[in-house]
């Protein structure tokens, strides 16, 4: 597949897209990482976070202008978190990344490798919002996990004006705080 | 821009300078809008979270299916001698009768295909759930491997007849015949809605163990009722004949 045609898929939020990256890449980069590391449990977790940085990054829109191949960047991504690793763990290793990520890639770098699971509060929250009718999941995904704004929900769904989208999800916060409060009683 | 729109705008990433400022300085005097951006903040995150989550197990169970390579490598070998016997035996025969052989594999092999999963729909780009959501989904790729693990799960947990249908079809993709038999009758036992479908695939298992007898009187059976695999089910008995 193409890589265009993947990062489209991906920005879709098609799991299939990041079943294919991880099948066509696990190999390569495993031979690739093998020189930094023998431990394959570690170079699982980095790649498989590797992947989530690309996806995410991809639906953050930070790879729309992508210069190099999406090979590079998921490769160039690994190694910068392997080495980030090494570096919080103390380990002496030489750092030689080339790939320049700015700042919002980084804090995506940063915000997946120390992502610890759900807090308590944030499962609650999530098992609620699976409470939520189709409509509402759909545009409270499409706006905070798709990064897609107000106006650009509007023409998906095929609304005239803009501020219909910004109602449905304020309704829909609204129903998912109802939920909660209902919950904790 | 009125607080909420300066809100949207903030996860749009479309504020300039003075608007961030303007975010900085409203979060730090007015609860109201403190609490509201905190609370759409912490939301982004949880689904996020939830979203990495699904992504690893959806890994997870690549290399589960991985692992489960082996197995179906061992079975080709059997199979792929039982598929050189047949081809000498059914040349020897064609030679002899020239009217077509009778090959039980063969047979099994152009009328078996898995059930479709008609008891749980699983709805694509939603969030797997459960248990339930996660096994069935299994089932539809055809990680068999995995289906079959999560099902012998969930069978523990909620003992839903259909449970032991879907596990024989599972069997049956993985080349364990005898297991697909006590799973199909135990599901029978129970008198469950999709009792004409195991009879079909009763027969079938029965086909591939080579019990022709047993594989007829249930093939039988689904002429009979005249409806699930009826009119297939005549063809194998024509050709057994």
């Amino acid at each position: 597949m193409k890589d265009e045609q993947l990062l489209a898929e991906l920005k879709k939020r098609d799991r299939n897209a990041l079943k294919s990256v991880y099948i066509e890449y696990k190999t390569e980069f495993f031979k690739f990482a093998s020189r930094y590391t023998k431990d394959d449990s570690l170079l699982e977790d980095v790649f498989q976070d590797a992947i989530i940085v690309l996806y995410e990054n991809a639906l953050a829109g930070k790879l729309d202008h992508l210069k190099s191949c999406l090979k590079t960047y998921l490769f160039g991504t690994g190694k910068f978190m392997l080495f980030k690793h090494f570096r919080d763990s103390k380990k002496q290793v030489y750092t030689d990344e080339e790939y320049k990520f700015d700042q919002y890639e980084q804090a995506v770098i940063e915000d997946v490798s120390s992502d610890e699971g759900l807090s308590t509060y944030q499962k609650l929250l999530v098992a609620n919002f699976k409470k939520l009718g189709d409509k509402c999941r759909e545009v409270l995904e499409l706006f905070y996990l798709q990064n897609l704004k107000l106006e650009e929900i509007m023409t998906r769904q095929g609304y005239e004006n803009k501020n219909v989208v910004k109602s449905q999800k304020s309704r829909c916060l609204k129903s998912l705080r109802d939920l909660i409060k209902r919950q904790n009683g | 821009m009125d607080k909420e729109s300066l809100i949207n705008a903030y996860f749009e990433g479309a504020l300039n300078e003075n608007e961030l400022a303007e975010v900085a300085r409203l979060k730090a005097t007015d609860t109201e809008f403190a609490q509201e951006l905190t609370f759409q903040i912490e939301l982004q995150e949880a689904l996020k979270k939830q979203e990495r989550q699904e992504v690893k197990e959806l890994f997870g169970s690549v290399v589960a299916a991985k692992r489960s390579k082996p197995v179906k490598v061992v079975n080709m070998r059997p199979w792929l001698a039982a598929a050189s016997i047949a081809l000498v035996v059914g040349l020897g025969s064609w030679l002899f009768f020239n009217n077509g052989n009778i090959d039980p594999d063969q047979l099994y092999e152009t009328n078996f295909e898995p059930y479709d999963n008609v008891v749980h729909p699983i709805e694509r780009g939603n969030q797997i759930e459960d248990l339930k959501d996660k096994a069935f989904t299994a089932y539809e790729n055809d990680e068999y491997v995995v289906a079959l693990e999560l099902f012998s799960q969930l069978n523990k947990e909620q003992n839903d007849p259909y449970i032991e249908f879907y596990s024989a079809i599972v069997h049956m993709q993985l080349g364990d015949h005898e297991q697909a038999v006590h799973s199909l009758q135990s599901y029978m036992a129970q008198d469950g809605a999709l009792n004409d479908r195991a009879t079909w695939y009763l027969a079938l298992s029965y086909l591939k163990l080579g019990d022709l007898e047993k594989s007829k009187v249930h093939l039988q059976k689904v002429v009979t009722e005249d409806g699930f695999k009826a009119e297939a089910a005549a063809r194998i008995l024509d050709s057994l004949e």
